[in-house]
């Protein structure tokens, strides 16, 4: 998608949210270039996935403004709103593919939004040029030679992989991903956290990921921003982020921290 | 988490003699009245149910030579190929032929309603109230009202008992389906709604390629209950090995009754053999 505003590709201002009048967000702002891979971190139950759903729309927010490529979505309605949403992508932590369908399938239905409702009832029915641009995809992920494997053959690493080949067929220059490489074996996080930076890198995409892992943050992510029960504790280039911003982040939590341990230890 | 915070956790449960939390179990005064309550009632049921059933066991006792006669007229089975095997194997042939037609041709309609009878795929909750009591009316009708039904529009045959079998089998498969695709995961649905893709694009691309397994166990569960109904329904008129096992009591010719009863007892078995095998390789 070409780029019209000259600001960051996705910025985020004010973003409240609550459930049943516990705060869980209180006011988050932040923006991601094109370009860039910016990691959340936090602890459990910090806010983060919240974050994310509320920018996706998956959950609506208390208040705040989204904008993409300078449009706030606030302004847009209908059809155009869609749109525009669609240019963000959602990454899981547990993938979310379908493991009986191939991963060429699995990507196309990236495409959903672009294909007739009749053409999309079954995979024999998907364009021929959906599946060529999903088969390109794959090879962006470097998953061209598994195209015609079901994802349930596949290992953690490689779905997750085709996960992002999924984001990439929706077309999407956004991508938000919660805790991608939380059920990935250290090499395979390596290589999606790779795959995540290069896509910034080289493709311009703006990439946010949520990382339970403050060395893979420093390591790949361009900025880094921390969040401690709703807030922002900081929001720096990797780095310059240091020990002591790291322990404001877990610290709090040291003390629940301590008596989960002690149950552990207790029931084994 | 810090290994420091690890060590006084278990040092102290190491170290100290006194326990730190004590066991106490929270109380729960209602339990043993609540279970009490329960199967009093229990038993309170089944001493109605066995005065309103006539359930006398002694009257068993009492009668077993009129059963004992009854199965001995019946051996040996009558082996004769005109007059009862062929009849006998092509009747059991119109039998499976029947089961198979009701299963099979329940499908679009189950599929449809299931679709719209579960939570996670139904487009509105009005459509789902509406699906749930159309299928719960198709299977509270048992079969053989159905089948009793046709035949005043079709008359008497295996018809008939075709159309009985697809209502009230899309009225239970549908159930059935329904369930499982609300016991599906719900994340593959959310990643594709968020891709953009519409209530239908979601359900035909995400929800039902992962519910294939289940949906298909279902489907030859079915099928073996099926052939097993259209035996019964075969007894109303519906044709069918059934109907030849009714003609054959009627006409006290219990030799021949016994020889269709064991091709059933085959028929049966090769069709849950086959359920069972398609459901490994499956499962494979
Ligand atoms: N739908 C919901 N209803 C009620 N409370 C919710 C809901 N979603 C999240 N919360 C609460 O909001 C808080 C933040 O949750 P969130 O999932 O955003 O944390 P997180 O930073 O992603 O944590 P984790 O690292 O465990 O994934 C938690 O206390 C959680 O219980
Ligand atoms: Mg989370």
């Amino acid at each position: 998608m070409p780029r019209a505003g000259q600001g960051p590709l996705l910025s985020v201002q004010g973003l409240r949210k609550s459930f049943n009048g516990r705060t869980v967000l209180q006011g988050v702002d932040f923006s991601v270039a094109a370009g860039e891979l910016v990691a959340f971190l936090g602890a459990n139950g910090s806010g983060k996935s919240t974050t994310l759903r509320c920018v996706m729309g998956i959950t609506s927010p208390d208040s705040g403004s989204i904008s993409i490529d300078d449009t706030a979505l606030e302004n847009l309605q209908g059809r155009e709103l869609q749109q525009t949403r669609q240019r963000m992508a959602m990454i899981f932590q547990k993938i979310h593919l379908v493991p009986r369908r191939t991963a060429l399938d699995n990507v196309c239905a990236g495409a959903l939004s672009r294909i007739p409702t009749v053409r999309s009832l079954s995979p024999l029915l998907f364009p021929a040029d959906v599946q060529q641009e999903a088969l390109d995809c794959l090879d962006r992920v470097g998953l061209a030679d598994r195209a015609f494997d079901r994802v349930g053959r596949l290992s953690g690493g490689q779905q997750q992989r085709v996960a992002v080949a999924r984001a990439l067929c929706q077309r999407a220059d956004v991508v938000l991903a919660d805790e991608p490489v939380s059920a990935l074996d250290p090499h395979a996080a390596e290589q999606v956290m790779a795959l995540l930076r290069e896509l910034a890198h080289s493709e311009g995409l703006a990439v946010a990921a949520v990382l339970h892992q403050p060395d893979l943050a420093l390591r790949y992510a361009d900025r880094s921003i921390g969040l401690l029960q709703g807030s922002m504790t900081f929001d720096l280039p990797s780095p310059e982020v240091t020990a002591e911003h790291l322990d404001t982040l877990y610290a709090p939590d040291r003390i629940a921290s301590d008596t989960i341990v002690s149950d552990r230890t207790q029931a084994a | 988490m810090t290994p420091h915070t690890l060590t006084p956790a278990v040092a102290r449960r190491g170290s100290s003699a006194q326990p730190r939390v004590a066991l106490v179990r929270p109380k729960k005064p209602l339990r043993w009245i609540t279970t009490a309550a329960v199967a009093a009632a229990v038993v309170g049921l089944h001493a109605v149910a066995i005065e309103g059933t006539d359930f006398k066991p002694e009257l068993l006792v009492d009668g077993w030579q009129g059963m004992a006669a009854f199965i001995g007229d019946a051996f040996p089975p009558d082996l004769s190929w005109e007059k009862t095997l062929k009849p006998g194997l092509e009747a059991t042939l119109v039998t499976l032929w029947i089961g198979l037609l009701g299963t099979t041709l329940s499908v679009p309609f189950a599929l449809l309603l299931a679709a719209l009878a579960a939570e996670n795929t139904s487009p509105h909750r009005l459509v789902y109230q509406v699906a749930r009591a159309i299928l719960s009316f198709f299977r509270a009708v048992p079969d053989i009202v159905f089948a009793l039904i046709f035949v005043t529009a079709v008359g008497l045959g295996p018809f008939a008992g075709v159309l009985a079998l697809i209502c009230h089998n899309t009225g239970v498969m549908g159930k059935l389906w329904a369930e499982s695709m609300e016991e599906i995961d719900a994340g593959p649905q959310e990643a594709l709604r968020t891709a953009g893709a519409n209530r239908i694009q979601q359900v035909a691309n995400a929800t039902l390629p992962m519910v294939v397994p289940q949906f298909v166990g279902l489907l030859l569960y079915r099928f073996d209950v099926n052939v097993r109904s259209s035996l019964v329904l075969g007894l109303v008129g519906a044709g069918g090995i059934g109907l030849l096992i009714n003609q054959s009591i009627k006409s006290f010719q219990f030799d021949s009754m016994l020889t269709h009863i064991l091709i059933v007892l085959v028929l049966i078995i090769v069709v849950d053999q086959f359920s069972a095998w398609i459901r490994r390789r499956l499962a494979a």
